[in-house]
């Protein structure tokens, strides 16, 4: 059979090459030129490890060694993998876990890192000092700083916050900080509920931990954001009468908006693939589905349901990304 | 004097025989060869031990490179499984703990040592049955012992003389007995803290206390699973009470073994069991508010446990493994390597650092000198349970892991708990 074209209209495949021809011979051949080392590290390092990882998900995929040569061998298996990890409870108990981890910790961003960076905005005396202290945590290695409140949330009498706290007298018997039990045990319902939405004593510290280090980030970020919104728009404002909270609504909250979707972007992706801290802290007494995927593969060598849960990890972090991206879009039109 | 006369004779044959083949080592005509090796830096042997013992099979074979790579012990089980993966080894001797031996030998991540055994361990007699049997698997001998670490049952003499007991406890009534006087005449909050952490020592820990009640072995001799009767349900019962009583820190379920090592070297708690790193760390000065204070000696048992140390233990044996994937050419120098660093001669020079795994050095003159729990540490390394060799042990830890927690939290009961886990864990084996 063959397909008719319009007379003076080349075949769709000859247009393709005409194209592809004009492209390269024309002014964007540098352009073209120049991109191809950023290309090709790219599909090194991105795209082929991700093809074969989404391979290894649709088999058993095991590491064998034969004849002296070790290998990794995946029988085929289709999509068993994926409907086995999502028809474990136990995946669903990781995947509202990792949620609370993450809406709890972005929550927090945003709040305190907008009010961090409105105050590192702020004309006063030290401000470089500031800029500068506030910066030292993100500076702290992730497995050094797990360590750190290792010793802070540390259970006994001596541990950093509890010797704290047990000083000023807040507390009489020390808490156990890295407990996964459920929060506001005196109040039953609440404390359903929480445990309910994925939260108890050990996760809310995790979360404390993780923020000590990248709010930081988060508001120098933000900051960047607020230099970049010009003074006569406040002054204007002030001449209106406008007062400083209708400023904030009207003025930072929306042309701030870019640079937040695109912290929440990074922030979201991070945070879905946390690992360090809580397996430093909980090692598998905490499954995040990062641990969940680690676990999987690296422990029970079972590579085909790691590499599974990853790329579960992976679509739900784009979707993600693509709600945020769209409303940035949006934002600008 | 005769015993010292052996021991010069066996050290020598043993350096004897690791430069006999002298055709190899001959720096002149030997090729040149680099061996990977992966070690831990975490326990065991430090990473200065493992470099000096590394300067000193040098110098037997300056034609070998030994590239040390050392990790903590966490990412050792995914550095070899990762290292197999590899058409060629990433690292050609590796760390084998006794857990991963069932694993690795039915998936062929490292290879049967016997015939490296046969021909040439002389003496592998003296090396306990207990320890040879954690790195054997039908009949294939997975890895060659190079540390024997098991636990100790540590005291601290003050605490109990303050509330009226001279002696430890011997039984398990008497060792619940003491807690619960410690706690009453408030000598301290919790008499005793351990690694109830949702982590391997958990399962150490419980395979343990079910040997303390008569039966460490979690599974039966047709392979299955018993954790819901017997010495391993009254371990779980056990376990829980004294965490409802008050009787453990509420922080045991948050500790792993060093947290709960600091717990007892800061005076906080009574008791402790442990691995044998804590005797160090008890006495000395800079880490321990309790120098003095604290004494290793035997676990108490269930009446009628083990008539002939009055002790159960569990061991935490690690052995070197020759990885599948090294290239032939490359076999016979890391088997060098093994059978140099696990020799009796070279473990002999680190008595102050490890307990021997070979029994004439263990009970040499020098170890007694430099250990004066020696005596303690023989009983105790006589009376363990080994964790099951099992394919798929580390599944299997996980389930146990899980409910063993839970049970001890209180959030599920703990017959419920027993049953659950042996239900999981046969699901795991359909």
């Amino acid at each position: 059979m063959s397909v008719s074209v319009p007379v003076g209209q080349k075949p769709p495949h000859r247009r393709l090459l005409h194209r592809l021809f004009l492209a390269l011979s024309g002014e964007y051949i540098w352009f073209y030129l120049l991109l191809i080392p950023s290309i090709v590290l790219l599909v090194c390092v991105v795209i082929i490890p991700m093809v074969f990882a989404f391979k290894m998900s649709l088999g058993n995929t095991t590491v064998v060694t034969v004849g002296g040569k070790g290998s990794i061998q995946s029988v085929w298996v289709g999509l068993q993998n994926y409907v086995n990890v999502l028809s474990n409870p136990y995946f669903w108990q990781a995947f509202r876990d990792t949620v609370y981890f993450s809406v709890v910790s972005l929550l927090i961003e945003v709040t305190a890192g907008v009010a961090m960076a409105l105050l590192m905005n702020q004309q006063f005396f030290g401000r470089k000092v500031f800029r500068v202290i506030v910066f030292i945590p993100w500076a702290v290695p992730t497995v050094v700083n797990a360590m750190l409140w290792g010793m802070v949330f540390d259970g006994d009498n001596y541990g950093a916050l509890n010797d704290l706290l047990l000083r000023m007298h807040w507390i009489q018997t020390p808490v156990i900080w890295l407990d996964p039990a459920p929060l506001f045990q005196g109040i039953p319902w609440l404390s359903s509920f929480i445990s309910w939405l994925g939260g108890s004593v050990a996760m809310n510290s995790m979360i404390v931990g993780d923020e000590w280090r990248t709010l930081p980030i988060v508001a120098v970020l933000l900051l960047a954001g607020l230099q970049t919104i010009p003074h006569e728009y406040y002054e204007a404002a002030k001449v209106e009468g406008a007062s400083a909270w209708r400023q904030f609504q009207a003025i930072t909250v929306p042309l701030l908006g870019p640079i937040l979707s695109i912290v929440l972007i990074l922030r979201t992706m991070q945070l879905l693939r946390a690992f360090t801290l809580i397996f430093t802290l909980q090692q598998y007494g905490l499954p995040i589905l990062s641990i969940e995927a680690y676990q999987q593969a690296f422990s029970f060598g079972n590579f085909g349901a790691g590499s599974a849960i990853s790329f579960l990890i992976g679509i739900l972090s784009l979707l993600i990304a693509v709600v945020y991206i769209k409303r940035l879009y949006k934002e600008e039109m | 004097m005769k015993q010292k006369w052996m021991q010069l004779l066996l050290g020598l044959s043993t350096v004897a025989s690791l430069v006999a083949p002298a055709g190899m080592a001959n720096a002149a005509t030997a090729p040149k060869v680099v061996l990977k090796v992966l070690y831990m830096n975490q326990a065991g042997y430090t990473t200065t031990v493992l470099r000096q013992m590394g300067k000193q099979f040098q110098k037997q074979y300056p034609n070998v490179t030994l590239q040390f790579t050392f990790l903590p012990y966490p990412q050792m089980h995914s550095a070899v499984l990762t290292s197999a993966a590899a058409p060629t080894a990433q690292y050609d001797v590796v760390l084998s703990d006794l857990i991963w031996t069932g694993e690795f030998a039915s998936r062929g991540y490292t290879l049967p040592l016997n015939s490296y055994i046969t021909q040439n361990v002389k003496n592998a007699n003296q090396i306990p049955q207990s320890v040879w049997d954690g790195f054997k698997v039908g009949g294939k001998i997975m890895a060659m012992p190079f540390l024997a670490n098991f636990q100790n049952f540590y005291y601290n003499k003050n605490l109990l003389k303050k509330a009226g007991f001279n002696a430890p406890p011997k039984t398990m009534a008497q060792w619940l007995h003491q807690m619960q006087v410690l706690k009453a005449k408030h000598i301290v909050q919790y008499p005793y803290e351990d690694s109830w952490m949702q982590a391997e020592g958990l399962v150490c820990d419980y395979v343990r206390t079910a040997g303390e009640f008569g039966n460490g072995n979690l599974f039966n001799a047709k392979g299955q699973p018993i954790m819901n009767q017997g010495p391993a349900l009254k371990a779980l019962q056990w376990m829980r009470q004294l965490y409802a009583d008050g009787l453990a820190n509420p922080n045991s379920l948050t500790a792993d073994e060093p947290t709960a090592a600091n717990a007892f070297a800061s005076g906080q708690v009574a008791f402790n069991t442990n691995w044998t790193f804590l005797t160090g760390i008890m006495d000395t000065k800079s880490q321990s508010k309790v120098v003095g204070q604290g004494v290793v000696t035997t676990f108490p048992v269930a009446p009628g446990t083990n008539k002939t140390t009055h002790s159960a233990d569990i061991s935490g044996f690690q052995g070197l493994a020759i990885a599948a994937n090294t290239p032939a050419s490359l076999r016979p120098w890391a088997w060098k390597w093994i059978q140099f660093a696990t020799s009796p001669a070279v473990q002999a020079q680190h008595l102050h650092s490890q307990w021997p795994v070979w029994s004439q050095i263990a009970s040499s003159p020098k170890e007694k000198n430099l250990n004066k729990w020696a005596a303690v540490y023989q009983k105790n390394l006589n009376s363990v349970y080994n964790r099951p060799v099992i394919a798929n042990y580390l599944q299997v830890s996980s389930i146990i892991q899980q409910y063993v927690h839970e049970a001890i939290a209180g959030t599920i009961p703990v017959k419920q708990a027993a049953d659950e886990m042996v239900q999981q864990i046969n699901q795991l084996k359909a």
